[in-house]
């Protein structure tokens, strides 16, 4: 193995003084209430699905959003598009508050930013020909009509490289990862400037993870898009990602440029995390060391005091268990929440 | 270790459905050797399951059907047994674990009883000598407070130490064979780097010979002696770990390990995809079932399917153009390997 | 970008160009099925039947013939006559319009009434939802039969009681008319079939409007920017009318099956109004003795419920199979 070429590209996160971010999210908060009750329904307790997060997302960058099941990924993508809203904290995109937005007004912002879906069975609509669900978009912003339409939905059909002529069939006719470009090419009808792609891989078989993943990428370049990637596949999110976030219980524990993510992490869960991801290549497993977590993730009903990762860390000390740490940058871009490093 | 515990000679597997016979596993032969470890990969369709569900005899017939084959094990064709016999088989000396701990476990029954029902059945042992076995299963799959957990039911576990649960179940009779069916896949890295170390732990300690079925180049790359690739109901490639890793000699194989991502690489490195769709199983080509997909193909993979072919030491390939595959492959699978911390750096 | 295209062979594309409906596909997909076929023929057949029982009946279904009492099948009566000398075969074929013009009724009032408090249940969900769903609840647990005697017994005297008077008393004879008919006995049966009915219906709809709002394509369109009334038309209800459809199809089967057992109990309709079940019920005393000559003076009525529900039942299956493309992937 050669040491990587030393002529470096600035990373984007240094660029982030000059560079105006196209999405900032300040202390969001998605609780979902537990209620309990047949006639009364009263609130007995909180799901902190999202426990308040900070992060920007620069325009024209990817920013991977990693975490295992359960850290909240997903609830954060959907919160940021107003899917879920925000229990407390605020969304600024284009100058707008979305948390702020209601009705109309929020309905129009849709058009700036979409989402692409994990499960391709399940985010299209069966009952609607591919053509009408690409068209839909196109449709309820006042886009295109009539002819115009048709043939924006059999160009971006082509964008997705799907064949133009399959307008009049339905999803059920598609294999997985054609079902994707499908999804793909809604939500770029509309031109956005920003999408959240929430595991769009991850229900596709490996050979088929890569035509989308590459897809994603031309896609990137060619229109300018600016992703917020959501994953559980640290592989596949270094393969993609300009920056890095990584969730756990509700909380961002790291953020930081890709490279120095994965080369100098700081945080003993993304440590951890990343020995985990085994590395396809049995000379190098045979010598990699692993640091094995103890125990399960706890549940985000009633998360551990201070330090939330201190149930499995192994590096705590005492005021972790008392005192929950900071958001602090580290320098040069490098965000941290905990007391040891 | 060189006596042979399992020979699969030629099995064929196939389903009536609706809209024909699906061919799911196509002639499979392989030896598996005492102790060893043998990694089944392959994506969905490709038949590495269902060829193993048949080698336990856990196929639904009707309508699956078992056209030929044999599975030697121990010197006895499984498929020729009683189901009598089989079941003394099954979970006494091949145990298995599937992939989604939260359906595998008995949601009324306590995990003590359900340890303890095959011991019982399958040992001879008493209710006492069963529990204090059970609890010894549970630490060695590092399950705190065993003793006290053996009364608690599946929905009290998590997702991880069910899956740890079966694993203990499954060595609760130290079979000679234990087949892995994805058994980590609906688990969390974390969680699935705590399993692997297990199943690592327990095979050096016990000794048992394991089959682990995976999609997941990287799972396997660090568990495997030898791997098999399947494709449409084939094994493709056949290798010894490392050098199936170094020396790939099968189009699909290059393009599984060209289309992953790995984490000690950066931004952008340029996947090779495989492009399209595997093929119906239920109207196979006469030639090569990778034909449409490949980039080395040539007029012969149209007209004739190739057999495993031996192309290396203990590593045979099924492909006519192996050499070109040897040739050109490194255009495709070239990369630059960038620094991950805690992986060796040369 | 040539590189990630998947093309199919260029015959298929040919076909791709012509559009071919979705009620086409459906269609197809349910002809396939034959014993859905069959059963919507027989469907189709009963309803002419009703439609055109004066056209069809070769004599009054009230008309009795005291000449000819207890016929075996003849040129002049096909399938012979009762004990009062009806002609069978005009007394089914009006037994049949009483059974749809129940069905029709009923259907249209249940479907109303369950889509209307389901998607009320479902969607808004809060108190509208506790009441509703408590409501199903309470009319599940009660024993519907009892429930259709309770109504016979105390709402239908009462009824029929308080319409004479009104109509004498506003002098209105063609509602005394209507009253001494024993079109009356009509109200009862759809009455408490309807309210019965809607529950089951119901119970659907809030069950499919909640599950469907947490789909991912939901979702999708919600973040497309599709608005609330659109959402609603063109994603919560086409995907929940299927199993509806079907749940109706199966429900229409039950209504003509229990339009026939309450006839049968004498609770539904009177006599001299046509029903199966009161064919059944009139020949099943009188003709105990005269085994078997008489016994398909039962056997035709009996035969042709059954073939209705089974009709029923049969298109209510072949629509599930050809709504649900998914199914058979």
């Amino acid at each position: 193995m050669q040491a990587q070429p030393q002529t470096k590209l600035p990373p984007p996160a240094a660029s982030a003084n000059d560079t105006k971010p196209i999405l900032q999210v300040k202390d969001l908060k998605k609780y979902f209430p537990i209620t309990q009750g047949i006639l009364f329904q009263k609130k007995v307790a909180d799901v902190k699905a999202v426990d308040g997060i900070t992060f920007d997302v620069l325009p024209g960058e990817t920013l991977g959003l990693v975490g295992e099941s359960g850290c909240g990924k997903s609830t954060t993508g959907r919160t940021i598009l107003q899917l879920y809203r925000p229990t407390e904290g605020s969304v600024i995109f284009e100058n707008k508050d979305l948390a702020q937005l209601k009705g109309e007004d929020l309905r129009k912002m849709r058009s700036n930013m979409q989402m692409i879906f994990q499960d391709p069975y399940a985010s299209l609509n069966p009952r609607m020909t591919v053509g009408d669900i690409i068209a839909e978009p196109l449709e309820v912003h006042n886009i295109a009509k009539g002819k115009e339409k048709k043939e924006r939905v059999q160009e971006l059909l082509q964008i997705v490289n799907l064949n133009p002529y399959f307008i009049n069939r339905y999803p059920h006719e598609f294999s997985g990862g054609q079902r994707q470009r499908i999804g793909i090419a809604r939500a770029l009808a509309v031109n956005p400037d920003f999408i959240v792609c929430d595991e769009p891989i991850s229900a596709l078989d490996v050979s088929i993870q890569a035509q989308i993943i590459n897809l994603l990428g031309e896609l990137q370049e060619r229109f300018g898009l600016t992703y917020l990637f959501i994953a559980h596949d640290l592989s596949v999110v270094r393969h993609i990602s300009d920056r890095v976030a990584v969730m756990y219980l509700g909380k961002i524990v790291e953020l930081t440029d890709s490279k120095a993510l994965y080369a100098n992490p700081l945080h003993p869960y993304t440590r951890a995390l990343l020995s985990a991801v085994p590395i396809p290549d049995p000379v190098i497993e045979e010598k990699r060391e692993r640091i094995i977590l103890v125990g399960d993730v706890p549940s985000p009903v009633n998360p551990p005091k201070g330090c939330r990762f201190h149930t499995r860390c192994p590096l705590a000390i005492p005021i972790c268990k008392e005192v929950a740490p900071e958001w602090r940058e580290v320098g040069n871009g490098h965000f941290v929440e905990c007391h040891v490093v | 270790m060189s006596n042979t515990l399992l020979d699969v000679r030629n099995l064929r597997t196939e389903f009536a459905t609706q809209d024909g016979i699906v061919h799911a596993v196509n002639g499979v032969s392989f030896v598996l050797e005492e102790g060893e470890t043998l990694g089944l990969v392959g994506e969905s369709g490709s038949g590495k399951s269902v060829s193993m569900l048949t080698v336990m005899r856990l196929i639904p017939m009707p309508p699956g059907r078992i056209p030929s084959g044999e599975v030697i094990f121990q010197g006895n064709d499984l498929l020729k047994l009683s189901a009598e016999e089989m079941r003394q088989i099954r979970g006494n000396k091949i145990a298995m674990v599937f992939q989604d701990p939260m359906t595998s476990l008995n949601p009324v029954l306590t995990i003590g009883t359900q340890i303890t029902e095959a011991l019982e059945l399958h040992m001879g042992m008493n209710n006492e000598q069963a529990r204090k076995r059970a609890a010894e299963l549970l630490k060695m799959v590092n399950i705190p407070e065993a003793e006290r957990r053996l009364d608690d039911y599946p929905h009290q576990f998590s997702g991880g130490m069910r899956q740890r649960v079966m694993i203990a179940i499954g060595l609760s009779c130290s079979p000679q064979l234990l087949i892995a069916d994805e058994p980590t896949t609906a688990l969390d890295v974390t969680i699935q780097a705590q399993i692997t170390d297990i199943v690592k732990r327990l095979k050096r300690e016990l000794g048992m010979a394991i089959i682990w079925i995976t999609h997941d180049l990287g799972v396997i790359a660090g568990l495997a002696d030898r791997i098999n690739v399947m494709y449409s109901g084939y094994i493709v490639e056949t290798a010894p770990t490392k050098e199936l890793f170094a020396n790939p000699l099968h189009p699909y194989t290059v393009g599984l390990l060209g289309s992953i991502p790995r984490l000690d690489e950066g931004k952008r490195e340029k996947l090779t995809p495989i492009e399209g769709l595997p093929p119906d199983l239920v109207n196979l080509p006469v030639g090569c079932p990778f034909y449409d997909r490949c980039r080395f193909r040539t007029e012969k993979c149209l007209q004739e399917n190739p057999p495993l072919m031996s192309v290396g030491v203990k590593h045979w390939s099924a492909c006519w153009n192996y050499e070109d595959v040897r040739q050109q492959r490194d255009a495709i699978l070239k990369r630059t390997a960038l620094p991950v911390a805690g992986t060796p750096q040369s | 970008m040539a590189t990630t295209t998947i093309d199919l062979p260029a015959a298929q594309v040919e076909l791709e160009k012509k559009a071919r409906p979705a009620w086409l596909e459906t269609w197809q997909r349910f002809a396939r099925n034959k014993p859905a076929l069959l059963g919507l023929l027989i469907i189709i057949l009963l309803v002419l039947t009703a439609l055109f029982a004066e056209l069809l009946a070769p004599y009054d279904y009230r008309q009795t013939n005291l000449d000819a009492v207890e016929q075996p099948p003849s040129a002049a009566h096909w399938l012979g006559t009762d004990a009062i000398g009806r002609d069978m075969l005009s007394r089914l074929i009006f037994g049949a319009r009483s059974v749809v013009f129940v069905m029709f009724v009923v259907a249209t009032l249940t479907f109303t009434l369950g889509l209307l408090l389901g998607a009320i249940a479902g969607y808004f969900g809060g108190w509208s939802d506790t009441l509703i769903s408590r409501l199903i609840d309470f009319l599940f647990a009660f024993p519907s039969l009892l429930f259709i005697f309770f109504i016979a017994a105390t709402i239908k005297p009462g009824l029929v009681e308080s319409l004479r008077s009104f109509a004498l008393a506003n002098n209105m004879p063609w509602l005394t008319d209507f009253v001494r008919s024993g079109y009356a006995d009509y109200l009862v049966v759809m009455i408490s079939l309807s309210i019965l009915g809607w529950a089951g219906l119901a119970r659907l709809v809030r069950g499919q409007i909640l599950s469907l709002r947490e789909k991912e394509f939901v979702l999708g369109a919600q973040a497309v920017g599709v608005p609330h009334w659109r959402i609603i038309t063109r994603y919560l209800l086409p995907n929940s009318l299927a199993p509806i459809f079907v749940a109706i199809s199966l429900g229409l089967g039950s209504i003509a099956l229990s339009e026939g057992i309450l006839a049968y109990l004498g609770v539904g309709l009177q006599p001299p109004n046509p029903s199966w079940g009161n064919i059944i019920a009139e020949h099943s005393v009188r003709y105990w003795r005269t085994w078997p000559e008489m016994i398909w003076m039962i056997f035709i009525p009996f035969a042709v419920i059954a073939s209705v529900v089974f009709a029923f039942n049969f298109v209510g299956d072949g629509l599930n199979e050809a709504l649900n493309p998914e199914l058979h992937d």
